[in-house]
């Protein structure tokens, strides 16, 4: 009864995860076709005639998504333990997105992020220990470490999903306090990814605790 | 599985609140474009003015045509059909014949022709003015212009009785219209509420901060740290401030409810002011646009 009750939570917030992947997708979308004057490049425009900026930007926009995919295949346990196969398929996919695509770029926009240092730095940050974690969790699997390698990819996927708990946080936030909208940014700039860091971190030693 | 619980949780603790799909960006930034397009709440479109701007200034040869400003007050309204209680007009007497008076109305950003017999009352002129007759908003203004006092004082009866505000009454003073881009905005714009509906019915409200002061688009060059976090609302007022130095008349009600009671300078005298804007202007309001709809789409909803 208790394992029904399980199954039954895992499939609803796997299906509450696939809901923010599909608004995910749309904001992707706004993007194609390609225009440098829609959507958030609509106050880029500084940056966007700079070859460097719209190739960072659009590699970002057009590749970031396909790490979430990740999140439906790489934590299911029948996945890893009968269909290996598929796991590895999608982490290099994750791999490949996250250290020669999404978070080289990410890095780059993080440059020029609204909201001046703070933000920036926030960004910057974000992108640099996003490469981080996914590059050691690789080297891990490769020393066949895979306790480590869980650790890592915790780490790594938890800030993975900032894209979806930064913008979910603008929507609390502005909903509870109507700050201003760049004050809003550069809250959303660090909240977004700590707090996930933080239950990664949780969740990381929470499982130790058992397995110990 | 429990991992899996786990690590989902992270989502779901991040994301309490519920998301709203990322709008079409087609619809919002249409939404105020050019600030031309027909009010929302408006039963139906009034169609574009396309004849040409009659001449505005007085002719010496009477002294008596010229601009009459003031406002339009509703006198029979029907509060359920959300009537505009009132609006500020421009009455414009553009020539006096013989038995015969020539004029247009300017209000709620629509230009309407008006002609009608005269009669005289000493030095006071009575007049029945009828409007053409093929816009839903038409009707007749029965007025009589004063030359002693320099004032239009009478009512406009709408031909359709059917309409939120069918009869309305207004006591106008001649006022001579020129584009002055120094012109501010007064402090208690900054107090002031946006709404779109009459104050009597609820509505979602947006309050103006003294951000709204401290630019003026029309003489000096925005720069983007300038505007970037300001709210929409001071933004949107900040645009449409260019607009009514220019003396456009709002069809858009959040913009003409505060133009027209907080703004003792505003006068409408045109539904298309899109040929008078200057350089400088064009370059703010393109700006002001990107900022907008920067804090109001990607504000409160799901998306960026």
């Amino acid at each position: 009864m208790i394992l029904k009750a399980k199954t039954v939570l895992s499939y609803g917030l796997l299906a509450i995860y696939a809901y923010f992947c599909y608004l995910m997708l749309l904001i992707t979308l706004q993007y194609i076709p390609f225009d440098t004057d829609v959507a958030f490049l609509r106050i880029k425009q500084d940056y966007i005639s700079r070859d460097y900026y719209r190739w960072a930007f659009f590699i970002h926009a057009y590749t970031a998504i396909f790490a979430l995919v990740a999140g439906f295949t790489q934590f299911s346990p029948l996945i890893r333990n009968q269909l290996p196969r598929i796991h590895r398929i999608s982490g290099w996919l994750y791999l490949i997105v996250v250290l020669l695509l999404a978070g080289p770029s990410g890095i780059i926009i993080g440059i020029h992020a609204n909201g001046g240092w703070s933000s920036q730095l926030g960004f910057c940050l974000l992108g640099i220990l996003w490469i981080y974690f996914s590059w050691i969790a690789l080297q891990k699997i490769k020393q066949r470490n895979i306790s480590a390698h869980r650790d890592f990819m915790y780490r790594s996927f938890a800030l993975a999903l900032s894209a979806i708990s930064l913008r979910a946080w603008k929507y609390v936030i502005v909903a509870l306090w109507q700050p201003r909208p760049m004050d809003t940014y550069r809250i959303v700039a660090w909240l977004g990814w700590v707090g996930n860091l933080i239950l990664a971190e949780i969740i990381i030693s929470y499982i130790k605790k058992r397995q110990s | 599985m429990n991992k899996w619980i786990l690590m989902i949780s992270l989502i779901i603790f991040q994301a309490c609140g519920q998301a709203g799909a990322p709008n079409d960006k087609k619809a919002e930034a249409v939404a105020e474009e050019e600030a031309v397009k027909s009010e929302a709440s408006q039963v139906e479109e009034i169609p574009e003015e396309v004849e040409a701007e009659p001449e505005a200034t007085p002719s010496e040869a009477n002294p008596l045509l010229g601009y009459y400003v003031g406002t339009f007050y509703g006198v029979d309204i029907d509060f359920d059909k959300n009537p505009a209680v009132s609006n500020k007009i421009t009455i414009s007497i553009d020539s006096i014949g013989q038995d015969e008076l020539f004029g247009h109305s300017v209000v709620a950003g629509n230009n309407r022709p008006f002609s009608g017999p005269i009669s005289k009352e000493g030095d006071n002129i009575k007049v029945e003015a009828r409007e053409p007759g093929d816009n839903r908003y038409d009707g007749v203004f029965t007025f009589t212009l004063s030359p002693a006092t320099n004032n239009v004082t009478g009512t406009w009866q709408a031909n359709n009785k059917k309409l939120a505000v069918s009869k309305r009454e207004y006591n106008l003073d001649k006022r001579v219209f020129s584009y002055d881009p120094s012109l501010a905005l007064p402090e208690d714009v900054s107090w002031s509420q946006l709404y779109e509906k009459h104050p009597k019915f609820e509505d979602r409200e947006e309050s103006l901060t003294e951000d709204v002061l401290s630019f003026n688009a029309s003489n000096e060059e925005l720069k983007k740290e300038d505007i970037e976090n300001m709210y929409k609302g001071d933004l949107e007022v900040m645009r449409n401030a260019i607009y009514a130095r220019h003396g456009y008349s709002f069809k858009n009600r959040k913009m003409r409810f505060i133009f027209d009671s907080s703004v003792d300078w505003y006068m409408p005298v045109s539904t298309d002011i899109r040929d008078d804007l200057t350089d400088l202007e064009r370059k703010n309001i393109d700006l002001l646009k990107r900022y907008e709809e920067h804090a109001g789409r990607y504000y409160d909803v799901f998306g960026r």
